[in-house]
């Protein structure tokens, strides 16, 4: 109880550090959640197109816009914010139709449309849709010169499309929403439980506490035992606050087994931190190399372990050397659920064992930190 | 006494640990780790060949389904990796995500898949071209002429007159992680300009205390004491970029001389911040690093270091914090001399920085100006 109630008062010294990281670390995680549309059915991916028309909007000119309209987002960006889109991949493919393009067209002039792309897939798949379209509209001009039968033609057979059917009955979208919000959330945990505890355990190892504390009847485990429960009040308030938001961002699969599983996660992920804050708090004798090690850890782990970055892009070394690290499994386990179909004992196999993984980390912390704190058990 | 303070400043910045860390090593890591992470991000982010299967019925054989899909499966870099089998086994491979979908032609064509995605609308796109191309042939009164229409066609639109690509050449997005590594090495700068100036405050160190009874006029010690601190920011700075120039291979435009200027401008921003922090707020050094820290990852998040497209987010929504946020100053800067072939945008964020360092300055001569103390 002495060691919870110093803890306390040590929190309550530090209230300002703690209240400004965990605002900052709140509104990062909330900030960068992105939106989509959820769906069961098959939506087409759609790539962003903005469209800059110097031509009269009638007749295939027309057309064209609304073929590519209906297959892509059309985006409408003010001029002189068109090259930033791109580059930021706002907008995947930019189509400049020229000046009459409508009239060259139609008297065989074969008029050129200039486009700017970016070199993802989505910027493929525009492409893919103006040259079907080209194509299909430069086939009908070779057998007729009337525009509207022209039109009429190439709708008729742009209309030909084929039925897909969606196997899968997860809604992959708001899952992914989740995951990337959780993944995140790799980062809020590591920076704000590592800062937070290790400013409050730097007070406990001030000389003169820790001379008295050796030469008190408790022992070394016991107090390092009481000094983790008291720090695991601010691990678990922490992740409670994100379970808040999380459920206030996406209430509908937070209460579902999916959310249930992800706040399993994130809750083991958290007691994995809260020993690794306690380990490196114990390391560290320094106040001011405290900001250092939270930055390179939290940093560090989020960058090679998936959560800035999806896991997908990472080069295979990285993810090799990732392993070594319980973001890793964490942030593998949040993009296991997204993608579970149905639950059957192969699915609770692989999510214990993600979630065993993670433990082990937990406990390898703890017995390093006992095995330091008997070493300093002697001064002088 | 301007030199020998200057010298013995440099002395005593180079002999701490944790600002060398700040200044030299923390921004040398973060390099490393992001050259780790996005080293395939761009190249993952184009079309691989993906897999299929595809079921055997007697309407796909000889079918222009058949010669399409044997043509895209085909060559250096193949479009599909085509699987023929049963529908039984194509829904297993399906299930357990060995493909991304499976095709069955028979008097209509069916496309099954696990999950929506890109690599579905890929085949589905496929398909129906295949599908439209037959409608096209059918639609010709005259069906002798075709496929010689066709072809005449399909020649002429493939080839690159119809459609002519004029994008940029700089279009790598991961540069911007860099750019706002670079303004986060400038913003830590200030943790330089506090610890400076604290060494020069009575009520913050007894260093302070000793200088302000010294006949000696404080401008002079503080301005030494300032520019050693900016000569050491500027090293590090200097280190940073041979780091990310000769090992990262970052491309930061082939202007040198702007480099040069925005990074002094960058640096100074950072250092007068740092200053202003330890003037106006009367707490230890500690917290101010802690609020320096925390003002420069906030700063750096808003300019896209956790995610690149943050910096556009916030660019395109509430441009005001962006122009007010000195990391994106810098990093912008960068950005506008790598993308674009003008200068304005750059020149813009070179104004703002100096503004910046002006506004820090004079808040830092208001509150250090005249300090008296009774009791200390």
């Amino acid at each position: 109880m002495i060691v919870f109630k110093t803890f306390l008062k040590v929190l309550n010294k530090c209230k300002m550090p703690i209240i400004l990281y965990t605002i900052i670390l709140l509104f990062f995680g909330v900030f960068n959640i992105k939106s989509s549309d959820n769906s069961t059915n098959f939506v087409g991916s759609k790539p962003n197109v903005l469209i800059v028309n110097n031509d009269c909007n009638e007749g295939i000119t027309s057309n064209l816009i609304a073929y590519i309209e209906k297959n892509s987002h059309l985006k409408a960006i003010k001029e002189d914010a068109i090259d930033d889109a791109l580059f930021y991949r706002d907008v995947n493919y930019i189509i400049y139709i020229p000046y009459n393009y409508r009239h060259d067209f139609l008297n065989n002039q074969n008029p050129t449309i200039e486009i700017k792309r970016t070199s993802d897939y989505l910027a493929s798949l525009a492409e893919l849709n103006l040259e079907r379209y080209l194509k299909v509209a430069a086939f009908y001009k070779e057998i007729s010169n009337d525009e509207n039968k022209i039109i009429n033609l190439i709708n008729d057979t742009l209309e030909n499309e084929t039925e897909v059917t969606v196997i899968s009955k997860v809604d992959i979208d708001s899952l992914t929403k989740v995951t990337s919000y959780y993944n995140f959330t790799n980062y809020c945990f590591l920076a704000g439980c590592i800062y937070i505890i290790c400013l409050v355990i730097a007070s406990f190892k001030n000389e003169k506490i820790v001379k008295r504390t050796i030469i008190s009847s408790l022992d070394y485990k016991k107090h390092n035992r009481y000094l983790l429960f008291s720090n695991s009040l601010f691990a678990f308030c922490l992740w409670f606050m994100y379970v808040i938001i999380s459920i206030i961002l996406f209430k509908q699969t937070m209460f579902s087994l999916y959310g249930y599983l992800y706040m399993i996660n994130s809750f083991v992920f958290t007691s994995c931190v809260l020993t690794l804050a306690f380990l490196i708090g114990n390391l560290s004798r320094n106040k001011n190399a405290i900001n250092g090690i939270v930055n390179v850890i939290a940093l560090g782990s989020s960058f090679l372990c998936g959560s800035f970055v999806p896991l997908d892009y990472l080069p295979s070394f990285v993810i090799k050397l990732a392993h070594f690290l319980p973001s890793f499994w964490y942030i593998k386990t949040n993009e296991f659920i997204k993608t579970i179909d149905t639950f059957n004992l192969e699915v609770v196999k692989i999510l214990v064992f993600n979630l065993i993984m993670t433990l082990l980390f937990a406990s390898l912390f703890v017995i390093i930190t006992n095995i330091i704190s008997k070493k300093r058990q002697t001064i002088g | 006494m301007f030199t020998h303070n200057l010298k013995y400043t440099l002395k005593i910045l180079f002999k701490n640990k944790i600002l060398i860390f700040w200044t030299f090593a923390f921004p040398i890591i973060l390099g490393t780790l992001f050259n780790m992470a996005f080293a395939d991000i761009e190249k993952n982010e184009q079309l691989n060949t993906l897999d299929i299967a595809i079921i055997k019925t007697n309407e796909f054989k000889d079918s222009l389904y058949e010669t399409t899909f044997k043509n895209l499966s085909q060559g250096d870099k193949p479009m599909f990796n085509i699987k023929y089998t049963d529908e039984q086994t194509a829904i297993e491979w399906l299930q357990n995500k060995e493909i991304s979908g499976y095709l069955i032609v028979e008097e209509d064509e069916r496309i099954v898949i696990n999950q929506n995605g890109i690599e579905a609308t890929i085949l589905k796109q496929v398909v129906d071209e295949i599908k439209q191309t037959k409608k096209m042939l059918q639609n010709v009164p005259n069906q002798s002429q075709a496929k010689d229409i066709y072809f005449k066609v399909m020649n002429n639109v493939e080839s690159p007159s119809n459609i002519k690509n004029i994008t940029r050449a700089n279009l790598s997005y991961t540069m911007i992680e860099f750019y706002t590594l670079i303004a986060m090495t400038c913003l830590y700068g200030g943790i330089l300009g506090m610890y400076v100036v604290n060494q020069n405050l009575a009520n913050m160190s007894s260093n302070g205390k000793r200088v302000s009874i010294t006949p000696i006029k404080k401008i002079k010690i503080i301005l030494s004491s300032v520019l050693a601190s900016y000569i050491a920011q500027l090293i590090g700075l200097v280190l940073l970029f041979l780091y990310t120039v000769c090992f990262l291979k970052i491309d930061y435009g082939d202007n040198w001389l702007l480099v040069f200027l925005l990074s002094l401008l960058g640096s100074l921003a950072g250092l007068t911040f740092g200053i202003a922090i330890a003037a106006i707020f009367r707490t230890n050094e500690n917290n101010k690093t802690g609020i320096i820290i925390a003002f420069t990852m906030l700063c750096c998040f808003l300019s896209g270091m956790m995610g690149i497209s943050m910096k556009y987010i916030v660019d395109k929504h509430t441009p005001i914090i962006n122009k007010l946020n000195p990391a994106n100053m810098i990093t912008d800067g960068f950005y506008s001399l790598y993308y674009y072939d003008t200068l304005d945008r750059f020149y813009f964020n070179i104004i703002s920085l100096a503004i910046f360092s002006l506004i820090m300055i004079t808040i830092s001569l208001l509150s250090l100006r005249r300090q008296k103390y009774d009791s200390i």
